[in-house]
Order: structure tokens, then sequence, then C-alpha cells
């Protein structure tokens, strides 16, 4: 049986950068790819606006890829592609067994170590409730993308968009330069779920409307998409009756939201956070289960590609370091003001003086102060002149700089100036 | 009950609107209402519950503004001049049981659907439960054919190679004062009806089989002898096994006409040209009806009734293994039918279907208050059911007749047709034993003519597409070793590999679409629902018929996937 230090489930940016880091960190690494090339779905993200944080540029995905593709291979770490994994299970001696199938056979190999980069998926039209008859032409973004990018085929010439998030924003673009009519993007929500530079480079530049509050309800057609219904929806996001207008096309594309993909962590028993719906992690990336790490779109829906690779790094590196001590963990809450925080724990044990956080407020706000209680006191604060929902904020915070023990209770707040 | 009590009953709730005959044998309702509730609700009046003598729904409807059968676009001469022996109407789970019997003989057997694949429609559209009969009495053909179809299916689908598990039901009491009722009811079908699996258990005993069912539960009646199988995997076995032993299968065909003289159907038209066959049977489901009245024998009506089930995650399927309903006591007539909850062969869990009238015998779209009715009920079974579960959801339309019973026989009028019709809830489970009954009534009639010979050839055996997911370490290298398709994994959600895609796109009946690999295969069935898989399941199909992407279509000639190139 082959023996690793680290695998890397997935050869997307936050793997590629995972394994190059854990190797560098002098980790026995493999990494593990489903697909016959590396890069995830950067291969499809023609449009530019990548690494701009961390090379302070405007990449395309595959270039952005290409960098951290490079890197990998001249840092000589073996990688499997179209190789998928079936199971993986503990082995006694504390590391695991993933059992792994490709062309070549199945070949179970041990590794001490985890990173599971196993990324997102999309949420489907069933999904968010959209009923009526079954036709082709109902499309996930990311599909429709695969479909024109990779494919080189046009998935519609004139569709509606539901959701404003950032891949149906880039598709409402791409579809309308290549001689689509995107008639809308309809959102359910009353404010935008995409990046504001999307909304106007994407939409605002080539005169496609958004219209929020609204939702489709129905598709019709019983051989291809021939209309979609639409409706206003109320402040609960549930349609209302009466609103409903029939709007005729040939496709829906959906962008509605991605789930971080977590079959394989939940089959090792990994603790799920309900509000990232990814592990729950502590300042090394490590989740519930000891030596297996996470990172990427699996730990949570990031916004910008950078983070991701950021987070694949953390997680690489403290793979290849982990020693198998004992956690002493207490929790990062994050109060209502946040939609949420990561990592939601901190090892009391463990180096915590440069720990990277993300998170995203709850709603819209202007102007407000980002707090970090310990025991009730504000220790840290951080002002911003506005948070939105879609935009995902960083924080490093040296956490040796606070008195913690195991009775410490540390919350994250926003407080918002009173009108 | 008597013409005179029908129309008196008649009168007293729609005035002179409607008022019913005796004609050849059938009650003819006949009159004009505006709504289809209340039509179905006349002829439910007239008809006497597992009688043989029919009501025919004659009444013009305001409301059933019904759209003429949808066909196929397809045009050609293809079985232009064919003369079958048998030609079978219907590619539901009926007509290929019938025409894989049948294939039991040399005999020249014609099996024809409308739709582009098998089980499009009903047989494809239920939730899979092979029912123990513990409703039914004795004196309806449904009970005439449960226990030999329940006791059949274990040898059918390891014949077939279909994958079938006697998972048990329950049916949930949540009144404890009941159970003495309920436990005479059960002796009184053990006894009197033959329901010889049925059994009275505690509460107890059923939280320790299933834990997460309701915890209010007094005790329930448990069946082991359900289970749950695929049922248009099933129904694409039978026919993969009916091809196998010499039947033709002619999918996108529909039968638009028939000729008849003198009580006997001389030529049936179709969309691929015209066919002389001895014998017609009829297993044409919601159409069975208008089938009778082109052979010129319609003494049944079908009246549509729409059900809709949710398939939830398999993370979900873990909540429970068997199939369950809840048992309620309520004066409420209207939506009671709230179904259960099934888990599959495939390990989610299926919850439905609900039961509501419907003239639109095609329209299978989905609403979302069918959902919300099912789970409000089925939360009771399990309170863990939630919603969020979902990852599809379908709608099928049954056929009953309003006597809610089966039509198994010969053509009342029309002498070389026999008719399979009215089958509904459960006919997947009595279609093994129908079938023999149907393809031996055929070879009788046939040998009235010449003498059929058994098909020295046949073989019950059908070889499915092995599913290397359910195989070991071992096994799955061996495969792979033989075949490195089935290492490429194609589909995530299922674990479904480019070799198992292939071997599916070869196999006796080819449906080259990405709905019939979904069908075959699984590739789509998953949480992700065909996000990432459905461009290289289309890759692999453009491939293999060596046509554009654009060619490749979901499921019917008109529905395409893609326009073509970009830019």
């Amino acid at each position: 049986m082959r023996t690793f230090d680290t695998v890397v489930i997935g050869g997307g940016p936050a793997g590629l950068a995972a394994a190059t880091a854990a190797h560098e960190n002098g980790a026995k690494t493999l990494l593990v790819e489903r697909e016959a090339r590396l890069g995830g779905i950067l291969k499809q993200c023609i449009h530019d606006g990548f690494g701009l944080v961390r090379f302070q540029e405007k990449l395309s995905g595959p270039e952005y890829a290409e960098r951290f593709i490079d890197a990998f291979h001249a840092a000589g770490i073996p990688a499997m592609t179209l190789t998928f994994v079936t199971r993986i299970v503990p082995a006694h001696n504390g590391g695991f067994h993933v059992t792994l199938v490709s062309r070549d056979g199945v070949e179970t190999v041990e590794t001490k170590t985890l990173v599971l980069s196993t990324g997102c998926r999309e949420r489907t039209a069933k999904q968010v409730s959209i009923h009526g008859t079954r036709p082709s032409g109902v499309f996930t973004a990311g599909t429709a993308q695969h479909l024109t990018n990779l494919l080189g085929e046009l998935p519609t010439r004139k569709c509606v968009i539901l959701g404003s998030g950032d891949i149906g924003l880039i598709m409402a673009r791409r579809l309308t330069l290549e001689g689509a009519k995107v008639l809308g993007v309809y959102e359910a929500k009353p404010t935008p779920s995409g990046l504001t530079r999307n909304i106007h480079q994407c939409l605002h530049d080539y005169d496609i409307p958004l219209y929020l509050s609204h939702t489709v309800t129905r598709v019709f057609g019983d051989d291809r998409l021939t209309a979609v219904e639409i409706a206003e929806v109320d402040d609960k996001m549930q349609p209302l009756p009466g609103t409903e207008q029939i709007v005729e096309c040939d496709a829906l594309i959906l962008s509605v939201g991605l789930i971080p993909e977590n079959e394989l962590a939940e089959s090792l028993g990994v603790e799920i956070d309900p509000k990232t719906k990814g592990p729950l992690c502590n300042g090394q990336l490590m989740t519930s289960v000891d030596g297996v790490f996470s990172c990427g779109n699996a730990l949570h829906v990031n916004d910008l590609v950078d983070y991701v690779s950021e987070s694949g790094e953390c997680a690489g590196k403290n793979a290849a370091l982990y020693a198998g001590k004992k956690r002493r963990e207490i929790p990062i809450n994050a109060s209502k003001m946040l939609s949420y925080i990561v990592p939601q724990r901190l090892d009391l044990d463990a180096d915590n003086r440069e720990t990277v956080l993300y998170f995203r407020s709850r709603d819209i706000q202007n102007g407000c102060t980002l707090k970090m209680l310990v025991n009730g006191e504000a220790v840290f604060t951080k002002k911003y002149p506005f948070l939105r929902p879609p935009e995902m904020e960083r924080l490093t915070i040296d956490f040796s700089k606070y008195p913690l023990d195991a009775a410490s209770k540390v919350e994250f707040d926003i407080e918002v100036k009173a009108k | 009950m008597s013409l005179v009590r029908i129309n008196k009953k008649l009168h007293a709730r729609y005035g002179g609107a409607v008022r019913a005959v005796l004609h050849d044998g059938c009650i003819v309702v006949q009159g004009h209402l505006h709504k289809w509730e209340d039509v179905v609700e006349a002829c439910q009046t007239a008809a006497t519950k597992y009688s043989t003598t029919h009501v025919v729904n004659d009444i013009v409807c305001d409301e059933a503004k019904e759209k003429p059968m949808r066909l196929p676009s397809l045009r050609d001469k293809v079985l232009d001049g064919r003369k079958p022996d048998v030609l079978v109407i219907g590619g539901g789970i009926s007509g290929v049981s019938i025409a894989r019997e049948l294939s039991k003989w040399k005999l020249d057997i014609l099996l024809v659907d409308k739709e582009p694949d098998l089980a499009l429609q009903a047989s494809g559209r239920n939730d899979g439960e092979v029912h123990p009969g513990i409703d039914l009495s004795k004196g309806s053909l449904k009970h005439h054919y449960i226990r030999k179809g329940n006791e059949m299916y274990t040898q059918v689908c390891k014949e077939l190679d279909v994958p079938f598990q006697r998972v048990g039901q329950y049916v949930c009491f949540n009144k404890g004062y009941l159970k003495p009722l309920v436990a005479l009811y059960c002796l009184w079908r053990k006894k009197h009806d033959g329901i010889s699996d049925t059994k009275l258990i505690s509460g107890e005993e059923l939280h320790r089989a299933e834990p997460n069912f309701g915890a209010e539960f007094k005790f329930a009646i448990s069946n082991p002898s359900s289970g749950c199988v695929c049922p248009y995997g099933l129904t694409i076995a039978y026919a993969e096994n009916a091809v196998q032993n010499g039947a033709e299968v002619a999918l996108n065909t529909a039968v638009v006409s028939m000729q008849v003289e003198n009580g006997e159907i001389q030529s049936v038209e179709t969309n691929r040209g015209t066919v002389y066959p001895k014998l017609v049977i009829n297993a044409a489901g919601v159409f069975a009806e208008d089938i009778a009245k082109m052979a010129n024998d319609r003494f049944f009506s079908i009246h549509p009734r729409r059900g809709t089930n949710s398939i939830l995650d398999k993370k979900a399927g873990a909540f429970m293994h068997s199939i369950a309903s809840i048992k309620e006591i309520t004066r409420s007539k209207t939506h009671s039918k709230g179904g259960g909850i099934l888990h599959t062969v495939h390990d989610n869990l299926l919850v439905g279907p609900d039961a509501v009238e419907t003239y639109e015998k095609e329209n299978v779209a989905t609403r979302r208050e069918s959902i919300e009715h099912v789970f409000a009920k089925q939360k009771k079974t399990m309170p863990r059911l939630s919603e969020r579960d979902i990852i599809t959801y379908f709608t099928g339309v049954r056929a009953p007749t309003f006597e809610e019973d089966f039509i198994i026989e010969h053509g009342r009028k029309t002498k070389n047709l026999i008719h399979c019709a009215g089958i509904q809830s459960p006919g997947l489970t009595t279609a093994p034993a129908v079938a023999i009954d149907i393809a031996k009534m055929a070879v009788e009639m046939l040998e009235k003519e010449k003498a059929v010979e058994p098909n020295a050839d046949f073989s019950p055996i059908r070889h499915g597409v092995p599913v290397l997911r359910e195989m070991s370490d071992e096994q799955r290298a061996e495969m792979i070793r033989k075949n490195p398709d089935y290492g490429i994994m194609v589909c995530r959600c299922e674990e479904v590999s480019k070799g198992e895609i292939l071997d599916a796109l070869r196999s006796p009946i080819c449906v080259p679409t990405v709905d019939g690999v979904k069908k075959r295969v699984r590739p789509g069935m998953g949480r992700c629902q065909g996000g990432f898989c459905s461009p290289p399941v289309m890759q692999i199909i453009a491939e293999f018929l060596g046509v554009p992407l654009s060619e490749v279509k979901k499921s019917s000639a008109e529905s395409a996937i893609t326009f073509g190139r970009t830019k």
C-alpha cells in the first residue's frame, strides 16, 4: 500500500494551494482530482477579475489556475487525475485509508492527514421549489457555463436568469456576448446576491434588467422550455398570488446558491456548521476529526478565489505540520449580526498569532464596527464604511494578545451607529 | 344499484343535467356539466365498485378542454405492412410484461409506445411499492392477482437482474383504542382474503424497527412481504428480455386509428405506417379508453388521477428502511390520500403520492400544493422528514376506471382484442401475474387459427448493466482491467462510470438521450441533478451516435439541449 503524509482531495484552486503548501512544509503529498485536468471550476471561468487581491492583476480563471498548476508541477508533487475517491475509512494507526478508482483500477492508499478541497455544487431548480413540466432548457449557471465555455455550445437564444449570484451575472454577460437575449435577472431577495462590481459590469453595461423581489415559480414546455412564470414575492420570499406573469423564453438559468460538498467529510463524522454547510474548523482549518482539514468552497462559499487559495495554503501547511496533539478548543461565536464566521473554533494550544478569519454580515450595514468580545468585553474593533452579505470580509487576528482560557467566551458582533 | 336509483340520485344532485342509460351492457352517463369534479362524482354515483358493468362517461364537460394526445413528430413507413401476430399497445409495465410472457412462444410480437422511451407515464411515475394487498378484498381482479404478483417478484427480479427488496410495510396508528378493531380487520384479511403475512405489532416493536417514526404511534399493521422495486428499471428490463427473445419494440410510435370490420380489427394506423395484426392487446394506460374506442369496443371509461412524489437525498434515506403510512380516522373525504414514505432500492426516500382527479391525461406538471399537502401528512409518520432534503419531484397520472378495478378480458364486441386496462395501483405488483394470464388468453385465441409453438430459444435471463458502485474493490478492479472506461467516473453523486453509460447505450433497447441514459444507469439522479454530469453525458452520447452536441436530446426529438456552436 502506498503511504503519504497528506492526501489532498480535489484539484481546484484550494486543493492546488493545499498540496503545494503541504509539500513545502515537508509532507509527502498526493493530490487526487476526479476530472482529467487540474484547475477545478476555474477552467470554465474565462472572464477576468481573478487574482486582484493576491497578484494585483486581473487574470482569467484559467490563467489564475495556471499559476498554481505550474507551481504545483514545479514542486514535483504527484497528482492522480480522472481519479475518484469512493471511500475513506480511519486506519488503526490514526491515519486514513483512501480508496481510489481510476482507469488503472482500484487502489487504496494510506495517509496521515487529509485535506478536503472538494468545492461546492449548485442549488437546483427543485431545491428552490420551481414547479411545472420537465423540459430541456433548465440549467444551473455553472452547467450553462460549462456548455458555453468548455464545449463551445450555445445553451439558449432567449433566457431568463433566476438569482443574482455571481455566476448568474457572469453568464448574463457571457450569453449576451454570444448573441443570446437575456430577458432579465430575477432575484427573490430585495438586494442582489452577487458582487457589486458584477452588477455593474455584467448587467448595467449590457442593459440587462435586474428585478428584485421576484422569483420564478413554474416552467412550461413539454419538450424544450417555452416559458416561465414569474411572481413577486413577499418579505418571506413567498410568491404573492395575483402577481404572476408569463415570460416566453427557451431557457431558465439558475444562480440560486452554492452548497459546499461535504459528503466525504460527513462519511468521516466531520461536524458540519449549519450556517456555512461546511465543516466546523479551528484556526488551522482542522475539522472536528483529528487529521482532517478543510479549505476553499468546501469549507464555506467564498466570493473571491484569492481567499480560496489562501485557505488551501493554511489547510495544507497545517496538515503537513500536524503532530497529533490533543486539542483544547473554544468556540468562536458569531452574533446574529453576522451570517457566519470561519473558523468557528480556536485551539488554545495552537499557534494563533496570525489567524485569518472570514465572515459575512447578515444584512447590509453602513458605517459599522466589527467587535471581538471576550467574555462580553470588546478587545478588538474594526470600522467598516459598509458591509454587504455578498461580499465576504477577511480579517487577521493575533489571538495570543488576549488572555484566553477554556472558559473564555469569544464572540464577534457588528455594532451599527444609531441613526 | 338499479338504473332507476342511479337516476334518482343523479337528479337529486344535478337536476336534469345528467342521466344514466343502459347501452350495450354499460351504464352510459350522458348530459352536460361545467366542472370536471362533478363529472367524476356523477360517474362515481352511477358506478358500483368492482362491478363488471362499467360506467361509460359521455358527459360533455365545459371545463375539460382536453388537448389531443401528444403525437411523436416522427413520420416514416418503417412499420408499414407489418403483419405481427400480436400488437401490444403501450410500453408501460403491463405491455412489456405481456410482451415478455408472449416471447415464450414462437410469435411475431410488436410492441409500440408513443413516447421516446419505455415507462414514461404511470409505470415510471409511481413509488415502486410492491404491495401486500392488505387493503384489498375478495371479488376484485386486483385482489385476484395481488398475492401471486407479490410472490412472483423475487423470481422475476432475479431473472431480469433488477434490484428488489422486501423491506416490509407498516401502517401506523396513533389511536390505541382502535387496536382490537384493527386486529379483527387483520384477522379477516388473513383468513378471508388470504393476505397471509399480515400481523399487528406494538408501538415498541415498531419503534425498535424504525426509531425515527412518530413517538405517538401506538401500534401498526406490519406486512413483511411488501417490497420496493425500481418501477422504470423493471419495465425496461422486461422489455429488454422480450426483445432478446425476439419481440420488437417500436418507440415514438403512436396508434392513431384502427380499421374494424365484422367485429375484427383489420389494420392499425400508426405514425410509422399501417400494421395488420392478428391480435391487439390494449395496454395503453390513460389512453386505454381511446384505444378501445378506436377498436369499436369502448365499454369503460378512464378518469385520470394524478399524484406527485418527492425524492429525497440519500442522507435522508438513512432515517428509515421500510415503507410506511399513517392511518388517520378523519371525516374529511377530500385530499385524504397523502401516500406514504418509502425507502427506495437506490437508498433515497420517496414521499407521496397524493391523488387528484384531472381530465388532463398527459399533464405531469408538478404543483407546489401537492408537495405541501403530502409533507404535512407524512411528517406525522416521521417528524424528521424535511422538505429541505428534496432533490426532485415528479407527477404521474393513474388510469382508473369508475369501478376502480382492472379490466382484463377479451374485447366485448371486437374479437381480436384483449384489454389490459384500468391498471392503477397495485398494477405494478400484479403485472407479472396478469401478464401470464393475458399471454395465455392471447395464445389460446391465436391457436384457434393455427397451432402456436413454444419458443425453444427463450431465455428468462436478462443481464442488466453492471453496477460498479455495488461491487467489492476486487470485482471493480477486475471490471476496470477488462474495460478501463469503468474507471472513469462521470456522475459523482451516483458514482456512474463512462463504461456503464456506454453499456446502457449498447443495451437491447437503445435510447440515446440524456433521460434514457439517466433512467438506465442513473447519472443525474443524485443531489446535483445532473449539474456536473449532464455535459459529459451529452458528450458520450454525441460521440456514440457520431452527431454534434446540438443533436443530443434530453428526451423527445424536440428537446434539444443546445443550439449549436458559439461564435
